[in-house]
């Protein structure tokens, strides 16, 4: 050998070896977990401006602003911020939901758009916060995959999650249903790690973090349903054991959550800093006795109790990307044989230690029965992300339950299902291997790589072609956008859909200074929308559809009754334009004749 | 695995481009227009695309009398506009006599198995040459001017759209021919004439209605107001001279309902012409969210 391959050999590692991560989940995963978050995140971005606005957005662009307002009265006078005026003029502001996302929502218009400069829009500014978090979002469903069950199930499980056409929607809006849906997952991920570690850093942190997702969204209240059984099966041996003794012992993660998370979400919402119990109350009355509005669901018209049973799953079936479904299928059936072995071995021990007085010395029937049953997970993972999905899907089973926000109430369910189908792919993996023992090396890889393009690409395509009609789309096993039409399914809420009317027919074809009745679109989106240059400036907003030029109506089956007065009112029944997603009409344009 | 992945991708990928070309539209218009008489049917289907085939078909054949029909038994024959092999549902029981095809567009034509000949739609008779309304308290009757101002319209809630031409009550009250949305949101060209509520009557008087053996029509309330069947009824009595022809009570959550009466036997009583003035009584016992439309033809 000579000297100098001698040196290469020193200097260069193989090539492989560079992409080979260690065994142990460590920072290499986190930086993985956080490239899939940032390519998100600059995705969601990059597509940010073509998004219209729905309605609560404009509420929460202006809760935002006022908070901040009250954070720049608090740095300047101090003491007079806190008193009880100064906190309920501003903090009053959609107090229905709690201050955390809106804040940051707020923070981020403030330094980014407004003295930074480095956002153009003010809306993207608002947005970006909640972009971010949907790309932790997959961060943490890639982490938790990847220690659950292979880096290529958490990988698999980020992107099936990242290429929901629904969450891809709502992931871009300055709202709290996916910020929620990762607090759900960070909240669940942390009390695992809590619960596997036993260490009192990863308690404090779940309930820290508890106490963030209370002050994200009220989904978060069933959060318990998730982490109580589940803390407490893990640690059944360490409770009955102590309560032999005399002494109760509560898992230190969940005493971490019912202190540190209160504290946390009180800290960090001012309007609770007075009246705190009556406001608390009404709060929780509030969405206990929420108002229903309407949705439209197979051909009828929702509009109060009780829900039907059906929504979730048929909706459910016709969003999600039927190859997320099916892997989910499997990854679940899966564990739930897991779980059954189990369970039979478990059976079976406690049969055995029944007789276990009978059997003869050196009998091996016992490590026949070790060797039939199945690895014993500590963490109870199975458990802990089957109850995540159940209780985030469970309330949308009771009849008084409002089903008006189409899927994006249960985004917090999804993580799991995501996991699942992680799981699920791995699956197919060992599948092909076993179909095709020749495959190795380079080869394998290749092949891998191969099945991972074909359970990604249909829902990647799907989500693509969603934007930015994401509420109108649906997959193809129910027809698509055509199809969830026919099924009489909703089409879209919240009149987000007018910048693309301004887009595709006003901007170029209204006269200067027409009136425009826009319909379901509030008036704060309407002047956002102009003031960032979506919608023509000059263009005039009109109350009511006989005071317009032109007239939209945004397509919902209740949105109906609005068309026939813009009928009346502008005495045509024939739009000039109609704004389609695949063919389907999502708004129509009138023109006073 | 991969099968279902390439299979949803495929299935994506031609649902995507199935698109209807603009192209296809005008060819099944021109075919529409040039095959339909005005007394045709034109409906689209799925009921979906609706507005994209307002917008192609255009004014002269999607018409509001189209669009807003009460029924289908007035037209004789159908052109069904369809896409993705859609059929209106309404339409079952007719025969199909023809079905051409353009690029993605299918125009079958279909026939009627019985259709009703009318003689007089009452919706066309509102304005001031045919119609007259007053409002009757007790005895007292006060007269409803017929009036040409802006129509008033909003948005979601606001209840049909009330147009320039209307009566107009001294109270506030007023009737005109209006779209109101029926409980299953099917738009119904309609009189649109709010119960004054009380023992007050809305009267309106139909002149010169030619009579046939029935007077066929429906009634409804404002969806929102229908679907939450909280008020008070209301009773629509049609009157040829002295005579009841029939009377008819809307409660909340009947929807789009149907009524007939047989005027037959004042066919012998009314002048040489067969023409009477016909009176429709409007009236419940509260005016609240009553937000009411009837439609009325003879046959």
């Amino acid at each position: 050998m000579t000297r100098r391959t001698r040196r290469t050999r020193r200097t260069r590692p193989p090539l492989r070896s560079l992409f080979e991560l260690p065994r142990r989940i460590g920072w290499r995963d986190h930086a993985i977990g956080a490239a899939v978050a940032l390519v998100y995140a600059i995705w969601l971005g990059l597509t940010a401006r073509s998004l219209g606005f729905p309605r609560d957005e404009g509420v929460y662009f202006r809760a935002g602003t006022d908070y901040v307002t009250w954070l720049h009265a608090l740095w300047e006078h101090g003491q007079d911020a806190l008193k009880q005026g100064a906190i309920d003029s501003a903090w009053s502001y959609n107090h229905e939901h709690p201050a955390l996302m809106k804040t940051l929502f707020g923070l981020s218009w403030w330094f980014l758009h407004e003295q930074w400069h480095v956002v153009s829009d003010a809306s993207t500014a608002y947005r970006i916060p909640a972009m971010a978090v949907a790309g932790g979002g997959l961060w943490i469903t890639y982490l938790f995959g990847a220690r659950a069950f292979s880096r290529r199930a958490g990988l698999v499980a980020a992107a099936l999650l990242g290429l929901m056409p629904r969450v891809f929607f709502h992931a871009h809006l300055a709202c709290f249903d996916v910020p929620i849906m990762t607090m759900w997952i960070l909240c669940v991920y942390v009390h695992w790690r809590a619960q596997e570690t036993r260490s009192l850093g990863w308690a404090i942190a779940a309930g820290l973090v508890f106490g963030l997702a209370l002050e994200t969204k009220h989904n978060a209240w069933i959060l318990p349903a998730v982490l109580v059984p589940h803390a407490l099966f893990v640690q059944r041996r360490e409770i009955v054991h102590a309560l032999r003794a005399g002494r109760v012992s509560i898992p230190t993660s969940l005493v971490s959550m019912a202190v540190l998370g209160p504290i946390v979400f009180l800290a960090l919402w001012p309007y609770l800093w007075n009246d705190t119990l009556a406001r608390i109350e009404w709060w929780v009355e509030f969405h206990l006795n929420h108002e229903y509005y309407n949705i439209e669901f197979l051909g009828r018209n929702y509009f109060g109790p009780p829900s039907p049973k059906s929504y979730l799953p048929v909706m459910v079936l016709a969003t999600v990307p039927t190859v997320t479904l099916v892997l989910f299928a499997v990854g679940a059936t899966d564990r739930v044989a897991v779980t059954v072995r189990r369970l039979v071995a478990w059976a079976r021990s406690l049969g055995s230690k029944g007789s276990s007085g009978n059997r003869p010395a050196g009998d091996a029937g016992g490590d026949n029965e070790r060797a039939e049953r199945p690895p014993r997970d500590r963490r109870e993972t199975d458990l802990l992300l089957a109850l995540s999905f159940a209780v985030a899907i469970g309330p949308f089973f009771l009849p008084k339950t409002p089903i008006f926000g189409g899927t994006k109430h249960w985004l917090p369910a999804y993580p799991a299902l995501a996991l699942f189908a992680g799981h699920g792919f791995d699956r197919i993996v060992l599948a092909m291997r076993r179909a095709l023992p020749d495959l190795a090396g380079a080869r394998a890889r290749w092949a891998e790589g191969v099945l991972v393009l074909t359970v990604i690409a249909a829902p990647l395509a799907i989500t693509v072609h969603s934007h930015p009609f994401g509420l109108s789309s649906y997959v193809p096993i129910v027809g698509g956008t055509a199809g969830g039409a026919t099924l009489g399914l909703n089409r879209q809420f919240w009149g987000y859909t007018t910048q693309d009317a301004a887009a595709e027919y006003l901007n170029a074809k209204a006269p200067r200074g027409a009136t425009v009745f826009f319909d379901d679109t509030t008036w704060d989106a309407w002047g956002r929308m102009q003031e960032e240059g979506r919608v023509r400036g000059d263009l005039r907003g009109a109350g009511a559809p006989h005071e317009a030029q032109f007239a939209l109506v945004q397509h919902e089956l209740h949105m109906s009754e609005v068309d026939y007065s813009i009928w009346t009112a502008l005495g045509t029944v024939n739009p000039v334009y109609v704004v389609a997603h695949d063919g389907v009409p999502i708004v129509s344009i009138y023109r006073k004749p | 695995m991969p099968a279902v992945g390439l299979l949803e991708l495929g299935a994506h990928l031609v649902q995507a481009h199935s698109v209807v070309h603009e192209s296809d539209w005008k060819s099944a218009r021109d075919f529409v227009v040039g095959a339909s008489q005005p007394d045709d049917l034109v409906t689209f289907a799925p009921r979906w695309v609706d507005p994209i085939g307002r917008q192609e078909f255009g004014p002269d054949v999607a018409t509001l009398q189209r669009e807003a029909r009460p029924d289908e038994s007035r037209f004789p024959r159908a052109f069904e506009v369809s896409i993705h092999g859609a059929h209106d549902p309404t339409l079952d029981g007719w025969r199909r006599t023809e079905e051409r095809s353009f690029g993605r567009v299918t125009v079958a034509t279909l026939e009627n198995p019985s259709p009703v000949h009318v003689l007089d739609d009452l919706v066309a008779f509102v304005g001031p040459q045919r119609m007259q309304v007053s409002r009757l308290d007790g005895d007292h009757a006060t007269e409803c001017a017929f009036a040409h101002g802006s129509p008033v319209s909003g948005g979601l809630g606001a209840g049909p759209a009330v147009p320039g031409d209307r009566f107009a009550c001294p109270n506030g009250g007023f009737v005109a021919a209006s779209v109101a949305a029926d409980l299953a949101y099917r738009p119904r060209r309609c009189i649109y004439a709010p119960p004054q509520g009380g023992k007050s009557v809305l009267r309106v008087r139909f002149l010169g209605v030619r009579l046939g053996r029935t007077l066929h029509g429906h009634h409804g309330i404002y969806v929102e107001a229908e679907r939450n069947r909280t008020g008070a009824p209301v009773t629509l009595t049609f009157k040829v001279g002295d005579t009841v022809v029939g009377s008819v009570v809307h409660n909340d959550g009947d929807g789009w309902k149907p009524f007939e009466f047989d005027t037959s036997s004042l066919l012998n009583s009314t002048s040489a012409t067969g023409r009477a003035d016909v009176v429709a009584e409007i009236e419940s016992p509260s005016g609240d969210r009553r937000v009411y439309c009837f439609e009325a033809d003879t046959q």
